[in-house]
């Protein structure tokens, strides 16, 4: 049975859809069988073929708070506080053990419709990228513990409770606000409509199965330590048992035929969880209603639970709300969560009494709940998700506590393998080549680039990159150096011990505006089939799957540059947790003619160099790339004898609320982080050696980062070297940040073997650049930070 | 429009917006075969494609019309 402190439950519940503004009217339209779609009027239809959608009416979502926020924002807003007050919840004040984890698939969609039809405000640009959701809701409720968004498009939501459930369980968070959001545009519109995969009719799951009806909403859960929950005599609606993530390795926007993906993402649940198939009493289905989904779900569930569980309830509640996306996942947890707990199934609506005759052929022993409720008395439940780029999760929710899978000894993990993709070229050789000879980037925009060359040396055909953006390009490009640099070998035998998880910034919002501008000019029936898997942010993550055959956990992470620290971290927790045996973590962003230009309208590219830690300039370089680690448990790395560049020795996080778009007043949690991590390292602050960091030339930003290791290291900061690999390569954002890491594991290695790039730096900021010799280095500090006040540290050790 | 520029404007639009390198792409070259690799959603753009370009609607069409530029060109050609 679970252990009292490894258990997390339920405490609050919100939601925001088409059927109601939130639970209880959504529950209530529900067991009314009343859905949400219904002809839209907000969007050009014109000469498109299908117009129906399931919109949010609710004039209660613009207040003096949400003014200038997306309306993916204020619908996630809306829902989290309802759920705060459910919970019983007052803001949090700061309190670093509290979290906000959101998933959503299109982000500030809505914003960006509006910079390219109404005007180039900069105000619209801060909105666009997903980042700015999680961000604004720890604002709203003043979470000071980890903070980021799961971009997992349509899985989103249901692996943002599932990692807050890791979280919690791995004593790192108390309470999480979890769930997912989308807001309903023109982008997803007519990127559907151009995949043919919109219905014509509402949408009909596991029946006409004609294409899919899109929505729009969020849904919060309140995730929270059974201990803590008790402690403050919380009402407590159900357990949060195990999870299951898996990629498909198959296609960048249809499932695997066979199921087998789905399946792999069920049994992991089942079995994390400790409960059987024929403990699960209902099953809220992914069911989109497209063809490809509902054969491939129907196979899933008869081949796992046929024989083996006679009494099993399967329903879509999609045909009530619609396809929420990122928020999908999270309001059908909480239809999920409303099941168990009121015992009645929500129906699947839309069949007519043939169709019913129909189902029954298709259904055989499982109960899809046809138009109506079910009364049925219900003590374990679960929740599908699966997702564009082969992504898919399911989470299992009980009245009993389980046996919940916990890894008692966690592993130490290593740096086995680094994948670059740089604006000075490509490789780990070439990164070195570049260092050694201290080379720097001479544009204040730069870009990297991949060519046929680097495919060809890890093995990728035109057939499989022509598809890709190039975010995703660069992304394949480093994930498969990383592999090939590790001499792992993906085969059929380890495919599902190894995942991957990748950071980024801003991620797929360059291929969303290029959508976009598209659309603007030429009407939402012209939106390009082969541009639109490309807008999803996690894409990326999903060619990688699909081009080197890893098909365990895939996760894509974005919450600002440090996105691509974070994802180290994320990715060393997963192989900690025993849940993989091997991660490949990432960070990546891309510079293009449009994010450039979104940065030069907010003011922050630079037009002549810029000095770090010269304390002068309010812009930096703006540059883009792809760095790739291959993270190992020790037992995997000693089982191949991989060479083994640095051990990932401590993780922190910290958030300070602030405006997302800014850094200042927030150096505090970069404080925490920091110190978090050299604890969570198990080291003192005087066995730092040294400090990789984040500084840009950016005043605000090189002015927090020199304060909080004065605050944090105290005189001592003045022998510590602070070394930058951002002189040579520019703002990287996510690539930047994951660059840190791999920078320190070659300086530790011996690869690198004199720094230039290091300063020293006194406590009024002076600083003189101070060559350092690298061979006496232990231990060194990598940080990175998030507009909007997150900020990451990780230590990494020589062993 | 003769057949030439009918194949020339296939070919720029399947390098420019659908990633294939022109050097690889000939106009007898299979384009569902494993060297370019398209698929499903490629055949949506190639069909939207003809239709704004042409006026020749190619949606439920044969997949043999598909096969190469020249397949497509010959529809085209004889649907315009």
């Amino acid at each position: 049975m679970t252990n009292d402190n490894k258990r997390c439950v339920i405490t609050g519940l919100g939601m925001i859809c088409a059927i109601g503004n939130n639970v209880d009217e959504c529950w209530d339209s529900a067991l009314r069988s009343v859905s949400g779609i219904a002809h839209t009027k907000t969007v050009d239809t014109v000469n498109c073929y299908a117009d129906y959608a399931a919109e949010v009416h609710c004039d209660e979502l613009d207040g003096p708070d949400t003014n200038n926020m997306d309306r993916v924002s204020k619908l996630c807003i809306k829902a989290a506080s309802e759920a705060m007050s459910d919970a019983g919840l007052p803001k949090f004040n700061g309190d670093p053990r509290c979290s906000v984890i959101i998933g959503s698939c299109v982000g500030g969609v809505v914003s960006i419709e509006k910079y390219y039809t109404e005007a180039k405000k900069p105000e619209y640009i801060k909105q666009m990228p997903i980042s700015a959701i999680a961000s604004q809701v720890a604002g709203a409720v003043n979470a000071g513990g980890v903070v980021t968004n799961v971009a997992n498009a349509c899985a989103a939501g249901t692996i943002s409770i599932a990692y807050a459930s890791d979280l919690i369980r791995d004593g790192k968070a108390d309470i999480v606000v979890a769930g997912g959001a989308d807001a309903f545009a023109s982008v997803p519109y007519a990127g559907f409509i151009s995949l043919h995969a919109l219905s014509s009719d509402p949408c009909s799951p596991f029946n006409h199965s004609s294409g899919l009806t899109l929505g729009e909403g969020a849904g919060i859960v309140i995730v929270e330590s059974y201990e803590h929950a008790k402690a403050r005599g919380a009402k407590m609606y159900c357990e949060v048992l195990g999870s299951g993530i898996s990629s498909d390795a198959h296609h960048i926007t249809a499932p695997r035929p066979d199921g087998a993906g789905q399946m792999s993402a069920i049994c992991r649940a089942l079995s994390n969880s400790g409960v059987t198939e024929s403990d699960i009493g209902y099953v809220n289905a992914h069911g989109t209603g497209t063809a490809k989904n509902d054969e491939a779900e129907f196979l899933s569930l008869h081949t796992i639970f046929d024989g083996k569980n006679k009494d099993l309830s399967v329903s879509s509640t999609k045909a009530l709300t619609g396809h929420c996306l990122g928020a999908a996942g999270a309001i059908e947890a909480v239809f999920a969560i409303k099941a168990l707990t009121q015992n009645v199934v929500p129906p699947t609506v839309g069949y007519s009494p043939e169709d019913i005759k129909a189902l029954a052929d298709k259904a055989g022993d499982i109960d899809f709940c046809p138009n109506k409720p079910r009364s049925k008395q219900l003590n374990t439940v679960m929740n599908n998700s699966f997702a564009f780029g082969g992504n898919n999760a399911s989470i299992i929710f009980g009245k009993n506590k389980g046996d919940v899978r916990v890894q008692d000894k966690k592993s130490n993990v290593y740096i086995t393998g680094i994948g670059a993709v740089t604006p000075l070229g490509n490789g780990v050789e070439r990164y070195i080549e570049v260092c050694t000879n201290d080379e720097k980037i001479t544009e204040q925009s730069a870009r990297s680039s991949v060519a046929s060359d680097d495919y060809d040396s890890v093995g990728l055909k035109m057939a499989f990159y022509r598809k890709l953006d190039r975010f995703s390009q660069l992304q394949a490009v480093s994930g498969m150096q990383a592999l090939a640099n590790a001499k792992y070998e993906i085969t059929p035998g380890n495919a599902s011990d190894i995942g991957i998880i990748v950071g980024t910034s801003e991620g797929a919002l360059g291929p969303g505006c290029d959508f976009e501008i598209q659309i603007a000019e030429r009407g939402n029936a012209a939106g390009s089939a082969f541009k639109f898997p490309n807008t999803v942010y996690n894409a990326a993550g999903g060619y990688l799957s699909i081009c080197s055959g890893i098909r365990g956990y895939n996760v894509t992470v974005t919450n600002g540059a440090q996105s691509g620290l974070f994802s180290i971290a994320y990715a060393t927790d997963v192989i900690r947790s025993g849940e993989e045996k091997a991660m490949l973590a990432s960070g990546t962003d891309e510079n293009s003619d449009i994010m450039d230009e979104l940065y030069r309208g907010l003011g922050l590219v630079s037009d002549k160099a810029v000095a770090l830690y010269g304390f002068d300039s309010q812009a930096f370089a703006l540059s883009d790339g792809s760095v790739s680690l291959m993270l190992e448990s020790e037992e995997s790395a000693e089982l191949r004898q991989a060479d083994k560049f640095c051990r990932i020795a401590g993780l922190g996080s910290g958030h300070a609320g602030v405006s997302f778009g800014t850094l200042a007043g927030s150096g505090k949690a970069l404080d925490a982080a920091v110190i978090a991590a050299i604890k969570d390292a198990g080291l003192s602050l005087d066995d730092i050696d040294a400090v990789i960091g984040f500084a840009n030339g950016h005043e605000t930003i090189d002015r927090i980062e020199v304060d909080s290791y004065y605050r944090v290291f105290g005189s001592a900061m003045n022998n510590i070297p602070i070394i930058s690999v951002k002189e040579r390569m520019g703002e990287g954002r996510a690539s930047a940040a994951a660059l840190g890491v791999a920078h320190g594991a070659l300086l530790l290695h011996g690869d690198i073997k004199k720094e230039n790039s290091a300063f020293a730096i006194d406590k009024v900021g002076k600083a003189k650049r101070k060559p350092l010799k690298c061979d006496g280095l232990k231990n060194i500090l990598v940080t990175s930070f998030g507009a909007g006040g997150s900020y990451c540290a990780i230590v990494i050790s020589k062993d | 429009m003769n057949e030439l520029e009918i194949k020339q404007g296939l070919k720029d639009f399947l390098c420019s917006n659908l990633g294939i390198e022109a050097d690889a792409l000939e106009y007898d070259t299979p384009l569902f075969s494993e060297g370019i690799g398209l698929d499903s959603i490629d055949s949506l753009e190639i069909i939207a494609y003809v239709d704004s370009t042409y006026g020749v609607s190619m949606t439920g069409v044969g997949k043999e019309h598909f096969y190469n530029i020249e397949s497509l060109t010959a529809y085209i050609v004889a649907h315009a």
